[in-house]
């Protein structure tokens, strides 16, 4: 009997369908899910033994240095979350409110091209542009100012993750606001709410569910990120990323490597879910 | 008629918790141009999809030409539609649109090229051949449309509302074209509208239908004349339909009295017992309807609420002592005699026999 | 200062405010392909004199034409995978309707937000356990997953634009799903289809930290310049650099004209 096209489940129905499933089944639900398992391995003599131990988990959540790298990379990627919607929210409420269409969608074009092009070279540049003798140095100095030290520091860290989320999170930014009705501010501003109220009462309420998501996606990057605290900041102390390349790559402890990205999996899951959970919250009532 | 190409026999379709077509039976001869019409969600399209192969009745059996179609898939059938949004290919210009069934067929390309012209030229578009059809005017996609649908020459041809997207003027050309192929190519036309003028103005026969099922089958002319039920009466438009109880006493010589809130009022009787008392409605055209300034024995007094002026005929809308609405058509000349814009009481009237019954319980 | 003064300065500091936005994301760009051409081995302002030289020597190491060849190998097979299997998940979600599809596209959509240092872990230890890992093969697959989803996105926005009636007029006029596919579908996703085999291959080529871990010996562009930029400060870098960035503009650039072309077309 034939059915509806659109439920029937025939030979080609199942071509477009399946062939997804089964890549996803084999290199990406696949490793994760054998990286979890990993975490309980257990190396002896250097191989690593399949096997359910928390020999792997116990050495990791025991020792300090792991938990200070933990707080240090969640605090690292909280301010580069912060800074960065906060350095992107004016340049968005212009390209939002003030800018035509064209303007705008020009400003987004551009935007979209750091995004396609190599990190890695960018991070590379800003070593060359940071450094002691550097061109920001060499400008300062122009005036009589520095040199600073900007590399193998925080702040060198914290640029490296705003070239990696800054450009993502004005898109974001832009696009929410551009939803809003311009009516609305306008109408705040009519009825004598002055301008920074009109921001804090009106505006981030309506975009609320945008600016966090950008916030979030600057958190998700920076957190997994390596190249920034490692070529920016000095990779002293090291990020969680950077310890599991470490583990990883000097000797056999893919166990641990395993126990820190599950670990982070996890942060991650919480935050998104908390911050997903708060961005589509309805208002309480006042 | 003649031997019937299209048969529904006890055709359902039911989606999840929802019915579209209840039980239908509907026989449609060869040759013959049937306009489905209702109000939207009437289960029309669902009708013509079914046709199409679109959809899958849950029952019954859809038969084309003597064979049951019910597992026939779509691409075997050759029963084209001619789509309310057209449904042209934006990537192929006109000729090639037109040649896409013969190509589905593995006609070679000289042949089908000669064949698409041809038919591109039959309905006068043959200087667009190579135009992008995203290029082409409102009328002229449409007659690509119908030019692709018809190059493969089939015997049923089923159009979906495609002239509901034209300007008015365009809709009558198109009908003109519409009437004049079926005519010529003698193909059964299968034609679902919401539009009652292009229905009447084009089909054999009309399918009248609401929720899912038919209410009325019947050439135009009967329709109008003689809705079966209320719904058919309100659907056709511009009825008074007045509601009454029959009276004890009937005139005889065939008539019958109906107590109604504007008075008692004679009706040709049909053939259903009509106990005294028992409920009892009829609908008078708003074309028969009488309209005078002297008031006369019978007629209703009424006062104008608004007009209505399309051109050359006017329709008024005017109330009864008793708060009914009555609707009156007229030629605009007929109505200047009376000075209608003046206000004041009118008398409105009609013969019995202008007074149509409706079955009792309809 | 008067209501209109004000709000014409404050105008003006958002737009300095912007310029600066956009001049922070541009200046590693900018100055990575001015510094490919000074001769300086540790490049400042001023700049010394123009030259070659970096160019020079990296189209003379065989090294970083093994790792062009790799990168090419790498990109435009993950494309034509990813952009097929895009596709085919488009056409699933954007034809059908079925129990699980928002888990479906879920787990089509995922992979972007796991961070990729955790992809890399993941894949080396999968890949080494299937032993099929360290080889070039190894970086398409993953690849793949990683940008399937940006050409689903794609080409699914570009089926959310076709007449829902198209491909069903297909099938009633004698048209079989599969060549209703072929005939129709296909020829009106073409440029989502051209821009998404541009926009994969292009996060593709970029893509350093799964390709780093899976590679094995089989660098490609990014690993290379993430070996050289760990031995030292390298101006050599800076060519690659901008010759990278040279293919990446050109590939999203493509893609973006693609697009602007069939709006403009589905508009006039």
């Amino acid at each position: 009997m034939a059915s509806d096209p659109k439920s029937r489940l025939d030979l080609y129905a199942l071509s477009f369908r399946l062939p997804i499933l089964v890549w996803q089944a084999l290199f990406f639900v696949g490793p994760l899910a054998f990286m979890l398992a990993m975490s309980f391995f257990d190396v002896k003599n250097y191989r690593m033994v399949e096997t359910f131990e928390l020999k792997a988990w116990e050495r990791m959540l025991t020792r300090g240095y792991v938990w200070d790298s933990y707080f240090l990379t969640l605090g690292r990627a909280a301010l580069a979350a912060l800074v960065a919607s906060l350095v992107a929210f004016p340049a968005a409420w212009l390209l939002a409110f003030r800018a035509s269409e064209t303007q705008r969608r020009w400003a987004i074009f551009l935007l979209v091209i750091p995004f396609f092009t190599s990190y890695l070279v960018r991070t590379f540049s800003w070593l060359v542009i940071l450094a002691e003798s550097g061109v920001v140095n060499a400008g300062l100095g122009a005036f009589g100012l520095g040199p600073y030290t900007m590399l193998n520091t925080g702040f060198g860290t914290l640029v490296g993750y705003l070239t990696l989320v800054l450009p993502l999170v004005l898109i974001l930014q832009t696009v929410t606001l551009a939803h809003i009705d311009p009516r609305l501010p306008a109408a705040a501003r009519n009825l004598g709410c002055p301008p920074g109220r009109v921001i804090w009462e009106v505006v981030l309420p309506l975009a609320k569910t945008g600016l966090v998501v950008a916030a979030l996606f600057a958190f998700i990057l920076s957190f997994g990120d390596f190249v920034a605290p490692y070529y920016l900041g000095g990779s002293k102390p090291p990020t969680l990323p950077i310890l599991i390349i470490d583990t990883t790559k000097s000797g056999q402890q893919w166990p641990r490597a395993a126990v820190v990205a599950v670990m982070m999996m996890l942060t991650l899951f919480a935050i998104a879910f908390a911050s997903i959970a708060f961005a589509y919250r309805k208002r309480a009532s006042k | 008629m003649s031997e019937p190409l299209v048969t529904l026999r006890d055709v359902v379709k039911r989606y999840d918790d929802f019915t579209a077509v209840k039980r239908m039976n509907l026989e449609i001869g060869a040759g013959e141009f049937v306009a489905i019409m209702g109000p939207s969600g009437c289960g029309k399209t669902t009708t013509l999809r079914m046709l199409a192969g679109l959809e899958a009745p849950t029952e019954g059996e859809v038969v084309i030409d003597g064979r049951v179609m019910n597992d026939v898939p779509v691409h075997e059938r050759d029963t084209p539609l001619v789509w309310q949004s057209l449904a042209l290919f934006p990537f192929l210009n006109a000729r090639e649109n037109v040649e896409f069934g013969l190509k589905m067929r593995a006609v070679a390309p000289g042949a089908r090229r000669k064949k698409a012209l041809e038919w591109l030229d039959r309905l006068g578009i043959a200087e667009f051949a190579e135009r992008n059809v995203e290029t082409l005017s409102g009328g002229q996609r449409q007659r690509v449309a119908l030019a692709r649908s018809l190059i493969t020459e089939p015997r049923l041809l089923l159009l979906d509302e495609p002239l509901s997207a034209l300007d008015a003027h365009l809709v009558i050309r198109m009908q003109g074209v519409l009437t004049r192929l079926q005519r010529e190519l003698g193909i059964t036309f299968v034609h679902v509208t919401h539009s009652q003028s292009e229905a009447f103005a084009m089909a054999d026969r009309v399918v009248i239908m609401s929720r899912g099922e038919i209410a009325q089958v019947g050439a135009p002319r009967d329709i109008y004349r003689a809705p079966a039920n209320r719904f058919v009466a309100e659907f056709v438009g511009r009825n008074n339909i007045i509601a009454g109880t029959v009276a004890p006493v009937g005139p005889g010589f065939g008539l019958l009295r109906v107590d109604t809130p504007l008075g008692p009022f004679d009706v040709v009787a049909d053939d259903a017992p009509r106990p005294p008392g028992e409920a009892a409605v009829f609908v008078v055209g708003a074309d028969r309807v009488e309209i005078g300034r002297e008031p006369r024995p019978g007629a209703v007094p009424c006062t104008l609420i608004s007009e209505e002026f399309i051109g050359s005929v006017v329709t008024l809308f005017l109330e009864a002592p008793d708060g009914t609405e009555l609707k009156v058509q007229a030629q605009e000349r007929a109505l200047a005699a009376l000075d209608a814009g003046s206000g004041g009481a009118f008398h409105l009237s009609w013969s019995p026999q202008e007074a149509h019954l409706l079955p009792p319980g309809a | 200062m008067s209501g209109a003064g004000k709000a014409a300065a404050g105008l003006w500091a958002l737009r300095i405010w912007a310029a600066l936005v956009f001049v922070f994301v541009f200046a590693p760009i900018f100055f990575s392909v001015i510094f490919s051409f000074n001769s300086a081995r540790f490049p400042t302002i001023p700049l010394e004199s123009f030259t070659l030289h970096w160019y020079q020597t990296i189209f003379a190491d065989p090294d970083v034409w093994d790792a062009a060849l790799n990168s090419v190998i790498v990109s435009s097979c993950t494309a034509v995978l990813a952009t097929a299997l895009g596709f085919c998940t488009a056409y699933t979600d954007y034809r059908y309707r079925f129990r699980g599809q928002g888990a479906y596209l879920a787990l089509v959509l995922l992979p972007p937000t796991i961070p990729l240092i955790i992809m890399a872990l993941a894949m080396l230890a999968w890949l080494s356990k299937i032993g099929a890992s360290g080889q070039i093969w190894s970086i398409v697959a993953a690849h793949t997953v990683l940008t399937a989803p940006f050409a689903m996105a794609v080409i699914r926005l570009r089926l959310n634009q076709i007449d829902p009636s198209l491909e069903a007029a297909a099938w009633n006029l004698g048209a079989s799903q599969w060549r209703a596919m072929r005939w129709v579908i296909l020829p009106f996703a073409r440029p989502a289809i051209v821009s998404a085999l541009c926009l994969t291959a292009a996060v593709s080529f970029d893509e350093f930290a799964v390709a780093w871990f899976v590679s094995g010996l089989n660098k490609t562009v990014p690993v290379l310049i993430l070996e050289i930029v760990t031995g030292n400060i390298d101006p050599q870098v800076n060519a690659i650099g901008t010759l990278v960035f040279g293919v990446s503009i050109t590939l999203v650039a493509l893609a973006q004209i693609l697009l602007a072309a069939r709006l403009s077309r589905s508009a006039a």
